[in-house]
């Protein structure tokens, strides 16, 4: 990517002080760099400023004399001489504070921003004190539900526009704006429209006064009460930055933290309100264990005993391991080794088969980081829908379509969150990608111009598997296809939070810890000396391990964080594997479809109850830390492990997930050099992006190329993602729940016709894995001989992802 | 080519006022700044700029309804509420203070028995006090949907909304009000505007809504 030039620099006057700073930079800024902080309540850093609350105000000399000026419109010229704490600006200021205060309700004790308020703060430090404004203040109905998740107190805004313009620039889900300008203004949604999008828990976060709140946080704690921790969200692979903030050791709030380099500040309610499954009540809090068919408690000396009775009954390589996708590294780490070095399988996946190879995730060549976004000339998105998979991401790119300025190319089944920004929009017959790529490459008739914006470099490209039933290869052809673009980056996709991590950490069929494949005997060796004798050759991925479950190869499955049964493409076998297996036990916070048919159930802890690192979609190595214990007798997934492992007459070595970062540093050549103590505060508080694939590396993956075969008859199945699905998180958080929509079949409208039916009536659709029924929906943005379903809902899980499938009408019997 | 979704919109309209949108979305190169005389149009399509007419203009400008709502708010022009087929606006700005313009509008309420600010039981009459209406000249000024008498004195106001209630014109016109129920003009306004209006939409020539019998 091109090298940022240096910054010209001119030196301004800032009260009686020359400064330096960038040309053009914003003064409001520009004074804060050097320590001056300028009061303010519209401007928000990563909005474009409007200078609207005048509390900025600055004296600055001009030609005609002094004048005072908006410092978040007024860019840094030479000789530039302000001064922001003179008498003059003081009373502008208290001037603002008198009138913002004419009609905001003094009822701080019983607002939820009371004691965090910007309001509240700049009236302490540069209000007047007294108002001299005595009557009537305004009133509205309080509060009002303007979605699910957030509530309006209209009386308290102070008319900043911070939530509209959030909403206009950064999300484009303009769901609420200014209604009767004038002496009424007021923020309001249309009609009773809800303000249902999916980022805008972040308005409720940039609110400079309580007008905005959110249901899960209201009324629960006050801001001195809280104690903070700085961690890494860990509902996708972005790795967002979170604070997590607890009162007597209960998670009640997350809130963005502003990194340049993942989320700028911003997440999507998912990562902000999954917290509620922190403290769900079904959270497992102690071992349980199969007797008489039922799950019932156990000690942890009796659940693991049994374990690992039940694990050295049966031969290494008939164990096979699923999960750590949610994992920290370091317990990835201790789950991989476990496997490989104290059952001795190769039999591993951090995956379910749902997304990309694991060659390809860990060690794509030219691998993107996000903020290459900033710099690109062209993007192109060729994976699932951004904003129902990886909401930040997606904002990321919006921005760089919007206000960067690059040329984005969409290509998907479907319209996508991305299409209203984007310059070139494609969408095609899923089984059809190939001939799409083929014509794109070719700049075939439509394509043409997409084809000439992809030789204007620098060329990033995001890809991934649009849905479930598309072939996986076919984000590799377009990654052969994008390394030949002018300055290549790629990335390629998958969700799991750091399923990136546990492939890294080898939780892999085909990867040894560090990027190692499995095929490289100098690599294995070398972790031969650490580890001790390794199982030979390549393991069996998920499907083949369900497959070898149910044929009875397989004898028994450890689960990590995983939910086969819930979440494997092919839901049927993936039910017989776990009935079949002599042995299942799952480690786990929740129960979910697999482990409530487990025979050992062991509760570990999860976010923000274990310490440790996260990989994100960059190779963005970041910090995880931990605030409250687990809940009962929940463990540390590595201390389980490690204690299972002395049962099995081994030892892990993992005393604490700290030691275990030192190991993988030793061990895994890719995270060499990697320490906690570089994460922490200061310097590597954005975490350290892992060098990609070169020369010196072990792993060079090439993306093959193949061509899908394209299909004719019947419907091709788009099994796309949507963000509120059946996920473990979701369901038990109870403000998000609300929110899950089920799932419909939609078809082009063509083909409703041609099926002779309506939206509303139901279709029975049958593919190999199994058979749905699903009310049916028209969406003109779909291909003809498309059936487009959400995929992992309760009524449409059953389906599984198999490409083709048949559609039946469903009629109502004698009606 | 056009957005099959402003297709959509449009072919529910009235062919005469599809015509006028497409004229209006040709004049912008930015879909979103044809909003306001869009919602002119809507507004006729609808009656009043109801819910379902900044539905539709959003739908035809790339905005979300409550930015079109956002827009239609801040005008007092865009009827948010149905109003009767007669908008009486009486100015009661200084001038037409000066020369009895409260007298004017006392007696026009009585006429129309409809308090200023509401629309007669019959949806005949609605009647409003407006800001200055750039008659000073001629004060006490009344517009009857936006056709302005100058000169109007009390039992002039009677009569006038004697002769709506009587006559029920579907068209009214400034020259012709003026005749019967003016006095005093400021001066002659130049331009003759024979069409006349036919809704509380202020008939703009630019957007060729007037004359358009709804």
């Amino acid at each position: 990517m091109a090298d940022t030039p240096q910054p010209e620099l001119v030196t301004i006057t800032l009260n009686g002080v020359d400064t330096e700073v960038r040309k053009g930079q914003l003064l409001i800024d520009a004074a804060e760099q050097a320590g001056t902080y300028i009061p303010r309540f519209c401007y928000q850093n990563r909005l474009k400023p409007v200078g609207l609350c005048r509390m900025c105000l600055v004296e600055v000399e001009g030609p005609r004399g002094t004048a005072l000026v908006p410092s978040c419109t007024q860019p840094c010229t030479e000789g530039l001489v302000v001064d922001s704490e003179n008498a003059v600006v003081h009373k502008a200021q208290e001037g603002v504070l008198e009138f913002l205060l004419l009609n905001h309700p003094l009822d701080c004790p019983v607002c939820d921003k009371g004691g965090e308020c910007p309001l509240q703060d700049h009236t302490v430090a540069y209000g007047p004190g007294e108002s001299r404004f005595v009557e009537e203040k305004r009133h509205y109905e309080k509060p009002i539900e303007i979605s699910d998740l957030v509530l309006l107190d209209r009386e308290r805004c102070i008319l900043c526009a911070r939530c509209t313009r959030f909403c206009d620039e950064i999300s484009g889900d303009s769901l609420i704006e200014f209604v009767d300008r004038g002496n009424g203004t007021q923020i309001l949604t249309f009609f009773d429209e809800p303000f249902a999008s999916y980022f805008s828990g972040n308005t409720v976060q940039i609110c400079p006064v309580g007008a905005l709140t959110a249901k899960p946080y209201r009324f629960r704690a006050r801001p001195w009460d809280l104690e903070a921790i700085e961690s890494i969200s860990m509902v996708d692979s972005v790795g967002s930055k979170v604070s997590v903030q607890t009162s007597q050791n209960q998670v009640l709030r997350i809130n963005g933290v502003d990194s340049d380099t993942t989320n700028h500040g911003w997440l999507s309610d998912k990562d902000r309100f999954t917290l509620q499954a922190i403290h769900s009540e079904d959270r497992l809090r102690v071992p349980l264990v199969r007797k008489d068919g039922e799950l019932v408690e156990a000690s942890w000396g009796e659940a693991l005993e049994l374990v690992a009775e039940r694990l050295g009954s049966v031969r290494g390589d008939e164990v096979a391991g699923l999960g750590a996708a949610r994992s920290t590294n370091e317990e990835a780490y201790t789950f991989a080794k476990f496997l490989r070095s104290v059952v001795v399988t190769p039999h591993m996946d951090a995956q379910l088969d749902d997304a990309l190879s694991d060659e390809f995730l860990a060690a794509t060549l030219n691998r993107a980081e996000i903020n290459d976004l900033e710099t690109a000339g062209t993007i192109l998105v060729w994976a699932g829908d951004l904003k129902e998979e990886l909401p930040v991401l997606y904002l990321r790119v919006r921005r760089a379509a919007t206000i960067l300025g690059a040329t984005l190319i969409v290509i998907h089944p479907r319209r996508t969150g991305l299409s209203d920004v984007a310059d070139h929009v494609f969408t095609y017959r899923p089984g059809e990608g190939a001939d799409t790529l083929r014509r794109l490459k070719a700049g075939d008739g439509p394509f043409a111009e997409a084809r000439q914006a992809l030789d204007s470099g620098p060329v990033m490209t995001i890809v991934g598997r649009t849905g479930g039933a598309e072939d996986p290869r076919l984000a590799e052809s377009v990654a052969a296809f994008a390394r030949t673009l002018p300055d290549a980056a790629i990335m390629p996709l998958a969700r799991r939070a750091n399923v990136y991590g546990a492939l890294d950490m080898g939780v892999s069929a085909d990867l040894l810890p560090g990027r190692v494949s499995v095929r490289d005997t100098e690599g294995r060796t070398a972790l031969e000396d650490a580890w001790g004798p390794l199982p030979e050759g390549r393991g069996k991925h998920a499907t083949e391990i369900l497959q070898g479950l149910k044929s009875g190869d397989l004898k028994a499955l450890i689960t990590l964080g995983a939910d086969p049964v819930g979440n494997h493409p092919q839901p049927a076998l993936a039910g017989e594997a776990v009935e079949s297996a002599e042995f299942v036990v799952s480690l786990d916070t929740l129960l979910n479809a697999t482990s409530a048919r487990a025979d050992v159930v062991l509760p570990v802890a999860g976010f923000g109850e274990s310490e440790g690192t996260a990989t994100n979609l960059e190779g963005r190595v970041q910090k995880l830390n931990r605030i409250i214990p687990p809940p009962g007798q929940a463990r540390t997934t590595w201390s389980v492990l490690d204690d299972l492992a002395r049962r099995m007459g081994a030892t892990l070595g993992a005393h604490d997930a700290e030691t275990i970062m030192k190991e993988i540093a030793s061990i895994a050549p890719a995270y060499a050099g990697i320490d906690w103590a570089l994460l922490d505060w200061g310097e590597g508080r954005d975490g350290v992006v892992l060098p990609g694939p070169d020369g010196t590396q072990p792993l060079q993956h090439m993306p093959v190329e193949t061509s899908v075969t394209a299909t004719t008859g019947r419907f091709t199945l788009h099994l796309g993602r949507v963000l509120y699905d059946n996920a473990d998180v979701v369901r038990n958080s109870p403000s998000l729940d609300v929110l899950v929509q089920p799932a419909s079949a939609a078809f082009h409208p063509r083909d409703l016709a041609v099926l002779a039916v309506q939206p509303g009536d139901s279709v029975r659709l049958a593919g190999d894995y199994g058979t749905v029924e699903l009310a049916v929906r028209a969406d003109e943005s779909l291909a003809e001989g498309t059936v487009y379903v959400q995929a992992n809902m309760d009524n449409s899980r059953a389906l599984g992802a198999s490409l083709i499938v048949q559609v039946d009408a469903v009629r109502g019997e004698g009606s | 080519m056009m957005d099959p979704a402003i297709d959509r919109v449009l072919t529910r309209w009235s062919p005469e006022r599809q015509e006028r949108a497409r004229a209006v979305l040709a004049a912008y190169p930015e879909r979103r700044s044809t909003v306001m005389p869009l919602l002119y149009l809507a507004s006729r399509e609808h009656g009043y700029c109801s819910r379902e007419a900044m539905v539709e203009v959003g739908k035809i400008t790339g905005l979300t309804s409550i930015q079109v709502e956002s827009v239609a708010s801040f005008y007092s022009m865009y009827r948010r509420q149905n109003v009767g087929k007669y908008v009486i606006s009486v100015c009661t700005s200084i001038s037409c203070f000066l020369r009895g313009a409260d007298d004017v509008l006392a007696a026009i309420e009585d006429e129309t028995n409809t308090p200023d600010g509401e629309t007669s039981d019959d949806a005949l009459f609605s009647v409003e006090h407006v800001e200055c209406s750039g008659a000073c000249g001629g004060a006490p000024a009344v517009a009857v949907n936006w056709e302005l008498i100058e000169g109007v004195l009390p039992d002039k106001g009677r009569a006038l909304c004697q002769w709506l209630k009587d006559t029920q014109p579907e068209t009214v016109l400034a020259d012709e009000m003026q005749a019967l129920f003016g006095g005093q003009q400021s001066f002659d306004w130049g331009i003759a505007e024979p069409q006349g209006a036919t809704s509380h939409v202020p008939a703009f020539e630019r957007y060729d809504s007037a004359g358009d019998a709804s």
